[in-house]
C-alpha cells in the first residue's frame, strides 16, 4: 500500500477538488496550472522509498482529482504528463545504477517485441554524481531513495510547469507564417490561444477577423471588443450567418478544449457547425491549442452526457412561465468535431495534422497511465 | 540432404494441421507453434542454418494453405524475432531451447490477447446498439459475448458465402441469448440504416492500415461509409503484416484464374453445350429456349466458386477504428508498430 499523504499535500489536493467540483476554476490552462502547483506540492513532501510508491502516490491524487470533474479533462493530462516525466528522469537517473545491481537476464519476448519494436541503444548522458548514488529500499534509511531523487523530480514537475506557462507564447511563435495579408479569417467564441495568436500575427499582417457570437454565452462579444481594443479589424457576426459567409473566409481559427487520441476535438459549441460549413467550401480549418490539451481518451465522443451542460435558462428562461414547462431545453456547452473536419493542430510543440495525434499521445504519456 | 528437409517439410505441415484443430489457435499461432516444433527437432548448427530452415518451412506451409496472407504474418513476425532481436544465450542449443520457450509462451500469451480487445470494445459499445457482423470471427464472438454481460445489444450477421460461416456465427449467439438475424450479402445496404456500427475481424492489418478479411468485408465498408456509420476492426498483434496492396488484385491470394471469364465457342460455329450453362448465349439471335431457362441451376457449381475471391482489402479510409491488444489504434496507427518491427 502506498504510504498515506502527508497532511499538507492532502489538504492541497483536497483544496483543488473542492474547487474543481464546484467549478470555482475556469479554464483548461487555469486547471493545468493549479494541477501541477498541487502536484509539486505533493511530491515534494511524499515520502517515498521506491518510485512505485511515488507513483502509487501521484495516481491517487490523479483519480481523486478526475472524479472531482471529469470534464476537465487538462486535469488528468498533466498528472500523466508528470508521471511520464517522473518516470523518464528516473530511469535516466538509475542507469548508471543499474549496471552495479547484479546481473539479471534480459528477457525478450515476442509480445515485448511487437510493443517496442527492435531495441534500439539508449544514448543517455548521466544527468550528475549525486544520482549515481540511488538505492530504493534501502531498510536502514528509507528516505535517502527520495532525498537522492527529489531534486530531480522537481526539476521534471518543473518543466512541465514551464511549458505551460509559455504556452501561449509558443503557439503564436509562427502566427505571422500562418496568416498572410488582406485574409479574412473566422473565429468563434473566446478562445485566448487564439486571441494571442491573433494579436501576435496582428504585428506584422494585417488581416481581418470575422467573429461569431457564439450564443447563448456570447463569448464572441468579448473576443471582438479584446481584438479590436489590439487594432485589428473586427466583425461581429450572429451565429446564423456562418455558412453564410463562409464564401468570403480564407481560414477558419478554432480553440479547442481537448484534443481526443483519434485527432478529433472537444470545442465550444457552434464549432461543428463552423467547421462543417468550412468543409463544404473546402476552406481550411485550423485549430490553436497547447499540448496540455491532449487527452488519451477515446470513447468519449459517444456518450451523450460526456460533453458539459450549462445553464438552459440563457437559452429559454424562466420569464417564459409557460413555455418552461413544456419544453426540454439544453444547453451543451462543448461540440465534438471529427477529424475528418480538422486540418491541422497548431500547438506550442509545432503543427500536427489530426492523423499525428496518436503519435503525440504516445510520446507524452505512458500507456500504463491512461486510466488511474 | 533433400529427402530430410522434404520429410522436415511433410513433418511441419501435419503438426500445422495437427495444431489447427485447437479451435483457440488461428493460423498465424498455428504457424509460429509449428516452426517452434522444426527448432526442436532441427539439427541446425548456426543462426543462418536455422533461420533457412525457418524460412523453407514457411514457404511449405504458406504453398498449401488455401489462406496464406495470416499465417504469412504469424511467419514473418516469428522469424523476424529468432534473426532480428538480440539473445544472450551461452549456446547455440541453449538459445534453441530460449526459442521454442519464447514461441510456445507467445502463443499461450497470445490466446489472452482477445480477452484484452474485448475489453477495449466494451467501451465503445452502449447500450441497445445493433451490431453487423460478417462471417465468423473469434475475436469477434469474443468481444459481442463479453459485452452482452453487461449491455443490451443485438446482432445482425451476413451469411458470408460461398463458405456460409455466418450462420455459425448465428449459432453461437443465439446459444446464450444474445438476439440475432442472418442477413444476405446483398442486404446489407438494406440494413446498414438500422445498424449502429460495423464490427468485423480480420485475416491481417497491412502497412496501409487497411484491413484484409473474408470477402464481402470491402463492400460493408463502403456501404457503412456511405452511411456514415463507424466501421471498426478488431485484430491482434500478430496479425499486422508487412504488405501493402495498391489494389484488390495486389493481395497475394489473387491468382489469375480469380474472376476468369471463360473463353467460348465463337459465333455461330455450333450451339450452346449444357441448357445450364450460365453463358447461354443464342448463336442465331433468337431467344433462348424455354426449356433452357427452367431446368437451369440456382445455385453455383464448385468451379464457379472458384472463380471468386476468399479474402479482400479494405482501404484504411473507410476503417474508424482498429482494435488490438497493443491498444486502440487509428489505421495510421498500425504502421507504427510495423517499422518498429520490421524496419532498420
Amino acid at each position: 500500500m502506498a504510504p498515506e499523504l502527508q497532511t499538507a499535500g492532502h489538504r492541497a489536493v483536497e483544496v483543488l477538488a473542492g474547487k474543481l467540483r464546484r467549478r470555482q476554476v475556469v479554464g483548461s490552462r487555469e486547471a493545468a496550472l493549479e494541477t501541477v502547483l498541487v502536484l509539486r506540492q505533493v511530491v515534494s513532501r511524499a515520502r517515498f522509498s521506491n518510485i512505485n510508491q511515488l507513483v502509487g502516490i501521484i495516481r491517487d491524487v490523479g483519480r481523486r482529482l478526475s472524479e472531482a470533474q471529469p470534464k476537465e479533462h487538462t486535469v488528468g493530462n498533466i498528472v500523466r504528463k508528470v508521471l511520464h516525466n517522473i518516470r523518464e528522469e528516473y530511469n535516466t537517473a538509475t542507469r548508471g545504477t543499474a549496471a552495479a545491481a547484479a546481473p539479471v537476464r534480459n528477457v525478450y519476448s515476442i509480445s515485448k517485441f511487437v510493443l517496442q519494436g527492435q531495441p534500439r541503444k539508449q544514448h543517455v548522458a548521466p544527468r550528475s554524481e549525486a544520482t549515481a548514488s540511488l538505492k530504493e529500499n534501502d531498510p536502514n534509511d528509507p528516505d535517502s531513495f527520495a532525498r537522492g531523487i527529489k531534486p530531480v523530480l522537481m526539476e521534471a514537475i518543473q518543466d512541465v510547469l514551464d511549458e505551460l506557462e509559455t504556452v501561449y507564447d509558443n503557439v503564436s511563435k509562427n502566427a505571422k507564417d500562418h496568416i498572410h495579408s488582406d485574409e479574412i479569417i473566422l473565429t468563434i467564441g473566446h478562445s485566448k490561444t487564439v486571441e494571442a495568436f491573433l494579436k501576435a500575427a496582428a504585428h506584422n499582417r494585417n488581416f481581418t477577423v470575422i467573429v461569431a457570437e457564439t450564443g447563448p454565452s456570447y463569448s464572441g462579444h468579448e473576443m471582438a471588443r479584446a481584438l479590436s481594443a489590439a487594432g485589428i479589424s473586427t466583425f461581429l457576426v450572429p451565429d446564423s450567418s456562418i455558412y453564410a459567409i463562409m464564401s468570403r473566409v480564407n481560414k477558419v481559427l478554432l480553440g479547442a478544449h481537448a484534443i481526443l487520441a483519434n485527432g478529433g476535438m472537444f470545442a465550444i459549441c457552434g464549432s461543428l457547425l463552423a467547421a462543417t460549413a468550412a468543409r463544404t467550401h473546402s476552406t481550411p480549418v485550423v485549430v490553436c491549442a497547447g499540448q496540455f490539451k491532449l487527452t488519451p481518451l477515446w470513447n468519449l465522443y459517444h456518450d451523450y452526457g460526456a460533453l458539459d451542460f450549462a445553464d438552459p435558462s440563457s437559452v429559454l428562461g424562466f420569464e417564459e412561465g409557460d413555455l418552461v414547462d413544456k419544453v426540454d431545453v439544453v444547453n451543451p456547452y462543448y461540440d465534438y468535431v471529427g477529424p475528418e473536419l480538422v486540418d491541422v493542430f497548431i500547438t506550442n510543440d509545432g503543427d500536427h495534422p489530426p492523423s499525428s495525434v496518436y503519435r503525440l499521445i504516445k510520446e507524452s504519456y505512458d500507456d500504463e497511465d491512461h486510466e488511474f | 540432404m533433400s529427402q530430410t528437409t522434404q520429410d522436415s517439410n511433410e513433418a511441419i505441415y501435419r503438426a500445422f494441421e495437427r495444431l489447427l484443430e485447437d479451435e483457440q489457435l488461428s493460423p498465424p499461432l498455428a504457424a509460429i507453434l509449428a516452426l517452434t516444433e522444426l527448432i526442436v527437432g532441427s539439427n541446425a548448427g548456426t543462426m543462418f542454418e536455422l533461420v533457412e530452415a525457418l524460412k523453407a518451412a514457411a514457404e511449405v506451409l504458406k504453398k498449401r494453405s488455401s489462406n496464406p496472407i495470416s499465417l504469412n504474418a504469424g511467419c514473418e513476425l516469428f522469424i523476424a524475432f529468432v534473426t532480428l532481436f538480440p539473445h544472450e544465450s551461452d549456446s547455440f542449443a541453449e538459445l534453441k531451447t530460449e526459442l521454442v520457450q519464447q514461441g510456445r509462451r507467445y502463443a499461450a500469451e497470445a490466446i489472452s490477447f482477445r480477452d484484452k480487445i474485448a475489453e477495449s470494445t466494451l467501451g465503445f459499445i452502449k447500450d441497445d446498439s445493433v451490431i453487423l457482423t460478417h462471417s465468423y470471427s473469434r475475436v469477434v464472438m469474443k468481444a459481442l459475448l463479453h459485452a452482452h454481460k453487461t449491455k443490451r445489444i443485438s446482432v445482425y450477421v451476413t451469411e458470408a458465402r460461398p463458405r456460409g460461416l455466418g450462420l455459425k456465427t448465428y449459432e453461437a449467439l443465439t446459444a446464450v441469448g444474445i438476439p440475432c438475424t442472418v442477413v444476405l450479402d446483398s442486404a446489407v445496404a438494406y440494413v446498414m440504416d438500422r445498424v449502429d456500427f460495423v464490427l468485423v475481424g480480420s485475416e491481417a492489418v497491412v502497412e496501409s492500415g487497411g484491413l484484409v478479411n473474408a470477402v464481402g468485408s470491402n463492400q460493408i465498408a463502403i456501404i457503412a461509409k456511405a452511411a456514415n456509420k463507424p466501421f471498426y476492426a478488431l485484430a491482434e498483434s500478430y496479425k499486422f503484416h508487412r504488405l501493402f496492396p495498391l489494389s484488390q488484385y495486389d493481395l497475394p491470394t489473387h491468382n489469375p484464374d480469380i474472376l476468369s471469364l471463360p473463353s467460348l465457342p465463337q459465333r455461330g460455329s455450333g450451339t450452346d453445350s449444357t441448357p445450364s450453362s450460365p453463358a447461354l448465349r443464342a448463336t442465331d439471335g433468337s431467344p433462348p429456349s424455354k426449356t433452357a431457362v427452367s431446368s437451369a441451376r440456382l445455385t453455383m457449381t464448385a468451379e464457379q466458386i472458384a472463380r471468386n475471391p476468399g479474402v479482400d482489402y479494405t482501404r484504411p479510409d473507410l476503417i474508424s477504428l482498429v482494435f488490438s491488444d497493443v491498444g486502440v489504434l487509428t489505421p495510421e496507427g498500425v504502421s507504427q508498430y510495423l517499422v518498429g518491427m520490421f524496419a532498420g
